[in-house]
């Protein structure tokens, strides 16, 4: 810039009306003020880190939001292979993460899971890494085990799935009934992986019909055979006809087999078998009564599916536990329970039911269906693996007491659920991948960890390709008091319609009907995006400096001019989502 | 168009017509309808303006002054208190020469607490450079407000357009809504050579040293001065497309009048059904209505004036100390003429009381009854 000159006026005449500067004042360059630098810097979303499966659940709503599913769903399978699966069944703990909780209620996140898996097209382009030819051996075809044998495919790796059942699926297919996860839709999820290369060994025993000792042909073993030992009542009377697992008679149906089911049947137990044994046998026609030793609050079934079973006609009958299984010539012809009161809490927490002497009574039935919890059979492993509480342990991914063997899903995971066994699979394929590789995966562990306590990240490691350095390990997650709330209005969560009742009671069709379009697209925007840049433009439109500049090739993100940014934070402050932090220069 | 319309209803439509680009307004009675409006305006898109929410008067002036410093119309609206709580901004929009809108609904200043009429609120913002403007019924209402943005954006300087709370503000009127088109032709987009442009960087309103600071204060009062001439014009351009003429002053039946009642906003109403009555009575009586108060327009009342026995000047306000605002300015701009009337000044009608052609009629009687004015100033209806 040329050498300025002091203006100086010799006339009011020469002076501009308004008070401001003659010269341009690109000279000033403000920056020079600065001392404190505002940066991009995206956090993890909340949800994200309370996934168990590790979903980018942020990234995939903003691509509904931009109205492409089917982006969203291939996103989505990036970390989890059953998205159509979890879209419906998953207990959805993001939704409990949704920093949307503080504020009115969470973003409809499990709804628009399904909403994006079932708007999937076009093909997956799975394959990430050309074959290594290494081999790896899956015990359990459940979602453990398929998510296991997904990512480990997708890896390069050629897997075989071991499965006493004769069709893939696990508890998912089991335990899960159709009216909650429709056929077509698990099938079609398993299919894709069978598709991908990966080999089923359906209706094959490990410990049985393959000893475990054979599994030793494979480079790495996993296993997550789940839980499937029914556990006994312990009442006299149990043993005979009439009485059935609640597991076992999910599984009798779901699997097509004969099953004569009572007229009035009690169910025993509280959680999701019970619930969804009840509802089954209503669907076969039969009178149900659930007989739960607490109360309704301390159910562990999810609190929707309680409902919906009283919608439906299951009568509770509560703070009660049977003493005997009546039975007339063998038949069974009623329960005696017992009348409980509630005590001190216990391990779990909740209040301890105490029976109340001299309360029994009966409750006629001609069937009884236990479904107190089922258990892990680990008759099969061979003694260096160890067990503990009745299940295998294992170390923080999954390695077990035996090099090469990984576990995870209910087996070895004390949180028995669907995406916590997707993400245990995950786990181990990442750790076996590893280890094939000659390494462990103590080393980059914390670095593919979503957030702090969340699961590990198939995108994270993806990236971190031959270099270590390559690996984000900003693990901050996005708090609620980072938002900027102003920024934000309230607004009704969207609900999925539902079947009629007659509907429902009729069959085994799905009762949950999904988000129609439009309320996908209000459920997106009430997305936060919590601790990821949008591009919103508020910085740019807050910036006092015209600092913060579009990018000219009309890319993603901004640019900060920091020849002016004078470093006040305006831009961080401004920032709706907490994606940009004000740091020392 | 006709449309019988609410005085703060004109004032929306006038915002509208003008074409507005950014709004921002904190509510208060009575203003708030105005601002209502238009933000159903702006939220239906019969207008594209921003609308700014804000948390107090003294932001929305500032959002405002923002806001025209980029070079766009702006339009914010007030009452008492709020304007108070302006005052500092008012002496920045002026100082910065943005030809910011602003509608004010004289209403009394607390406490006590009242919400009517009254001129002390915007009388007593009479030194922060801003021309003021009142409005007699609600067409006048709406076309002062075209009026202000022309006569602002030629001799930049900020534009209050003031009228009575409830007697306008609320009441009803028919009012021709001029179509958009005529206003267009009215009044050109707002195409400032100035502005905050990023493009071209510029220190704007920054500091300024002794050695040019009172060259900025002369501009100002130039700028003023060149009101009167640019009023004039803007008044005849407006009469010609809309047919309805407002100078800065409207002389009735002054021409041999021997006592002319001085009056401002709604006050000037009932002085015009008096005037019928005495002249019937063969009374020569006239009124001088005074539309401009900034800048005063000395030249209009000397013209007006000159030669009348007495002037009775109607005051809706206080100058505490002094006496009513409008008699003391007019008693400045007549000093030391010759041939000049006597001022009686009747400060009346405080906080909404009624003033009505008999209450005037008591005005003129006392004063006509007195040889010369003895007092600076007269009360009419206390309670004494």
């Amino acid at each position: 810039m040329a050498e300025e000159k002091p203006i100086v006026f010799a006339h009011v005449d020469d002076m501009p009306e308004m008070v401001m500067s003659i010269a341009s004042m690109l000279w000033n360059k403000t920056g020079s003020w600065r001392y404190l630098r505002p940066r991009y810097e995206d956090r993890v979303p909340p949800c994200n880190e309370a996934c168990p499966a590790g979903n980018d659940i942020e990234g995939f709503i903003r691509l509904l939001g931009e109205g492409q599913p089917a982006e969203a769903w291939r996103l989505l399978k990036e970390e989890n292979p059953m998205p159509a699966v979890t879209g419906r069944v998953c207990f959805h703990p993001c939704e409990y993460g949704c920093n949307r909780v503080h504020f009115d209620a969470p973003t409809s996140i499990q709804a628009l899971e399904r909403y994006a898996a079932d708007h999937a097209a076009g093909e997956l382009d799975w394959a990430w890494r050309a074959p290594t030819g290494k081999k790896i051996a899956v015990v359990g075809a459940g979602p453990a085990g398929l998510a296991a044998a997904y990512h480990s495919r997708r890896l390069g790796h050629d897997v075989v799935v071991y499965d006493a059942l004769p069709q893939a699926g696990g508890l998912l297919r089991i335990g899960i009934p159709a009216y909650r996860l429709p056929r077509d839709i698990l099938d079609a999820e398993i299919a894709a992986i069978e598709k991908m290369g990966v080999v089923f060994e359906l209706g094959v025993r490990v410990g049985v019909d393959v000893p475990f000792a054979k599994l030793a042909e494979f480079d790495a073993v996993f296993v997550a055979a789940g839980v499937h030992v029914n556990r006994k009542l312990g009442v006299e009377g149990e043993d005979g006809p009439g009485v059935v697992a609640g597991l076992g008679l999910l599984a009798k149906v779901a699997l097509g087999e004969k099953f004569a089911c009572g007229r009035d049947v009690v169910v025993i137990g509280g959680g999701n078998s019970a619930v969804d044994a009840a509802r089954v046998a209503r669907r076969l026609g039969a009178n149900v009564t659930i007989a739960y030793r607490r109360t309704k609050v301390e159910m562990p079934a999810f609190e929707e599916e309680v409902r919906d079973a009283e919608e439906e006609g299951v009568r509770l009958e509560l703070l009660v536990a049977p003493t005997r299984i009546r039975r007339d010539g063998g038949a069974v012809t009623g329960v005696e329970l017992q009348r409980m009161e509630l005590g001190e809490p216990d391990e779990s927490g909740r209040r301890r039911p105490v029976p109340v002497r001299g309360s029994e009574f009966d409750l006629p039935c001609d069937m009884v269906v236990a479904a107190i919890g089922e258990a892990a059979d680990l008759s099969f492993l061979p003694p260096e693996i160890k067990q503990e509480w009745g299940k295998i342990v294992i170390d923080a991914f999954g390695l077990t007491g035996r090099p090469g063997v990984f576990a995870g899903g209910d087996i070895a995971d004390p949180q028995q659920n669907v995406a916590q066994a997707l993400g245990d699979g995950k786990r181990a394929a990442i750790a076996i991948d590893r280890f094939l590789h000659g390494e462990t995966i103590a080393d980059i562990g914390g670095k593919i960890i979503v957030g702090e306590r969340g699961c590990a990240s198939m995108a994270q490691y993806a990236k971190r390709g031959a270099s270590h350095a390559k690996i984000i390990d900003a693990q901050h997650v996005a708090a609620y008091e980072e938002l900027n709330l102003w920024h934000f209005t309230r607004a009704e969560r969207d609900r999925m319609a539902r079947a009629p009742l007659a509907e429902r009671l009729a069959g085994f069709a799905e009762i949950n009907l999904g988000l129609t379009d439009a309320q996908a697209a209000h459920a997106a925007e009430r997305c936060f995006h919590c601790g990821v840049c949008t591009m919103c433009d508020n910085c740019y439109v807050f910036c006092p400096d015209v600092s913060i500049l579009h990018k000219t090739d009309g890319g993603y993100g901004y640019n900060i001019e920091l020849d002016y940014c004078k470093g006040c934070g305006i831009c961080v402050k401004e920032c709706p989502r907490a994606a940009m932090s004000l740091g020392e220069e | 168009m006709k449309k019988v319309i609410m005085g703060n209803h004109a004032a929306s439509w006038a915002v509208m017509l003008s074409r507005v680009q950014v709004i921002s307004a904190y509510p208060i009675t009575p203003q708030t309808q105005i601002v209502e409006e238009l933000s159903e305006m702006c939220g239906d898109g019969r207008l594209a303006a921003k609308f700014l929410k804000v948390e107090s008067e003294h932001s929305a002036m500032a959002s405002v002054i923002a806001a025209s410093a980029t070079g766009v119309r702006a339009f914010t609206a007030t009452s008492a208190n709020g304007l108070a709580l302006m005052h500092e901004l008012l002496h920045w929009a002026a100082g910065a020469r943005l030809p910011v809108v602003m509608v004010n609904v004289n209403r009394a200043m607390a406490p006590g607490w009242n919400i009517w009429a009254d001129q002390s609120d915007s009388l007593s913002q009479r030194d922060t450079g801003w021309i003021q403007i009142y409005a007699e019924d609600n067409q006048e209402v709406l076309d002062s407000v075209l009026m202000a943005y022309r006569l602002a954006e030629i001799v930049r300087l900020p534009v209050m357009v003031c009228y009575d709370a409830f007697f306008l503000s609320h009441t009803y009127e028919p009012v021709d809504i001029p179509s958009p088109d005529m206003v267009d032709r009215y009044l050109p987009p707002y195409q400032p050579e100035i502005f905050l442009d990023p493009q071209a960087p510029h220190s704007f309103f920054g500091l300024v040293m002794p050695d040019v600071y009172m060259e900025m204060r002369y501009k100002m009062q130039q700028a003023m001065e060149r009101v009167p001439a640019v009023a004039a014009q803007a008044a005849d351009e407006f009469a010609a497309i809309f047919g309805r003429r407002y100078d800065m002053v409207e002389a009735i039946e002054c021409d041999d009048a021997e006592t002319v009642l001085v009056t401002s906003s709604t006050t000037t109403s009932p002085a015009r059904v008096l005037i019928k009555q005495l002249r019937a009575e063969g009374k020569k009586i006239g009124v001088l209505k005074l539309r401009f108060f900034r800048p005063f327009p000395t030249d209009e009342v000397r013209r007006a004036l000159k030669g009348k026995k007495r002037v009775v000047v109607v005051d809706r306000n206080i100058s505490f100390g002094k006496g009513g605002i409008w008699a003391d300015e007019l008693r400045g701009a007549l000093a030391g003429r010759p041939g000049m009337p006597q001022v009686y000044d009747f400060v009346t009608g405080l906080g909404g009381r009624d003033i009505t052609p008999n209450l005037l009629a008591e005005i003129v009687a006392d004063a006509e009854a007195r040889k010369t004015p003895d007092r600076l100033l007269y009360w009419k209806g206390v309670n004494q």
